[in-house]
């Protein structure tokens, strides 16, 4: 083997003795540091950069699969972090909303979050991760940003239940914001809720807002509940039958406020003792 | 290649160094309006071509390097190596062994030089240029190419000094 190696190398002694003195002098350039060696150190950079960039054209099957892998994982990693980021700002948008309506109200809230949930019942209710120790307490409303949502009906040391409009038993003094017609909202099942007490001459057309009445000693006044949404009068009536899309998606009910004033027990006291 | 005689080696040694000497010392006398011959260049193109491709490429790239060392800071370290070892190199392929004799005695032994020299300044001008405004070209016309002839009309005097001893 080195025999053949040696007279290979004898056969091309001239080409070996050139190109190891050329390397030589090649070398010793390089030590020299003045603008023409920087100039040819560039061009030579700049031609083993062309190089490395032609032949890097042609694909390496194995570094390529180990690529895609890695581009896969970074694909899901990032796939998930979108998804939170997504859902961290769904979630900051509807608390800029609750803050704003607090600000708004200017009256005190407690936060909580809707951990239980039932809408297909008759008495339809939510479970809230806030309670007594929050400062919940019962008969004290219940409302998101977009509106009215219901009313607590229990409260534990850390939970409790509230109604939501869409319960048989809670009725709402309301009103229609435009023309000022006072009539109780109420639910018998569907989709919708009802306007009643609301007599057939009075003004409600499609379309107006229905809000919480200062007649309520539960619910503050001027509580967006929801929007007209159809009328009609009740043959062999006074009245006439107004339904109400509620302004809550109670569907999509993650996080409410609980308005923390305490109904004022005076005023309910004495509507107890009038005829 | 043909194994010289330690003598023969030690006498080219000296011959060497004795033109280098005289390159670097008393060819300036010789200038012809700032053009100087190159003198080891002829010594290395007759060398090569009557030792061999082998022996012309070190003592073209040994001479360089003496040049290179003896220029200091004026030159720049390893190019007269380079381009004098590629003269070597070259000059070597009109090599005959049978007829060395006869090549050197010959204007064949003058164009060689004359084409090696015009090889040799555009190796050294086109690197000892970069990065500056003076142009290759322009400076292989005005510099280059009159310096290889005078180099190569300096070469008629060994040329003419072989040719003397073939005839003889």
């Amino acid at each position: 083997m080195l025999r053949r190696l040696y007279d290979l190398a004898y056969l091309f002694k001239e080409y070996l003795v050139v190109m190891l003195l050329l390397s030589i002098s090649i070398a010793l350039l390089t030590l020299n540091d003045n603008p023409q060696i920087r100039t040819i150190r560039s061009l030579a950079i700049v031609s083993v950069g062309l190089l490395q960039d032609a032949v890097g054209i042609v694909p390496n099957y194995f570094d390529l699969r180990r690529e895609n892998r890695i581009l896969r994982e970074l694909n899901l990693t990032l796939a998930d972090e979108v998804s939170r980021l997504r859902e961290a700002k769904l979630e900051n948008m509807r608390l800029h909303q609750l803050l704003q309506l607090q600000q708004r109200a200017g009256t005190t809230y407690v936060t909580a979050n809707v951990i239980g949930k039932n809408l297909q019942l008759l008495r339809n209710t939510v479970t809230l991760d806030a309670g007594e120790n929050n400062g919940i307490r019962a008969d004290m409303p219940v409302v998101t940003e977009s509106g009215l949502a219901g009313r607590v009906i229990a409260a534990s040391s850390q939970y409790a239940v509230a109604q939501i409009l869409f319960n048989k038993d809670l009725r709402v003094s309301a009103k229609v914001q435009r023309s000022r017609v006072d009539g109780i909202v109420t639910w018998e099942g569907g989709s919708a809720l009802n306007l009643n007490n609301v007599a057939k001459a009075l003004d409600v057309q499609v379309g107006d807002v229905i809000i919480t009445s200062e007649y309520s000693s539960v619910f503050p006044p001027g509580i967006r509940i929801g929007v007209v949404a159809a009328t009609h009068p009740l043959e062999g009536s006074l009245f006439q039958a107004i339904e109400v899309t509620p302004s809550v998606d109670f569907t999509r009910m993650e996080e409410v406020f609980v308005i923390t004033a305490v109904p004022d027990s005076t005023r309910i006291a004495l509507e107890h003792r009038a005829p | 290649m043909t194994s010289l005689p330690m003598r023969q080696t030690l006498i080219d040694i000296l011959l060497t160094l004795l033109i280098i000497l005289l390159q670097t010392t008393l060819v300036r006398f010789l200038a012809v309006g700032g053009l100087e011959p190159d003198i080891v260049l002829v010594w290395i193109v007759f060398y090569a071509l009557r030792r061999g491709q082998i022996s012309g490429t070190i003592a073209g790239f040994a001479s360089g390097l003496l040049l290179d060392l003896l220029s200091g800071a004026d030159g720049m370290l390893g190019l007269a190596a380079l381009s004098k070892t590629v003269v070597g190199f070259l000059t070597g392929y009109y090599f005959n062994e049978n007829k060395t004799l006869q090549t050197l005695g010959s204007y064949r032994s003058v164009l060689i030089l004359a084409g090696m020299a015009f090889v040799h300044n555009l190796i050294y001008f086109t690197i000892f240029l970069q990065g500056t405004d003076v142009g290759v070209w322009g400076t292989l016309a005005l510099y280059g190419i009159p310096s290889a002839a005078y180099t190569a009309a300096i070469g008629l005097l060994p040329m003419f000094a072989y040719a003397r001893r073939l005839l003889s």
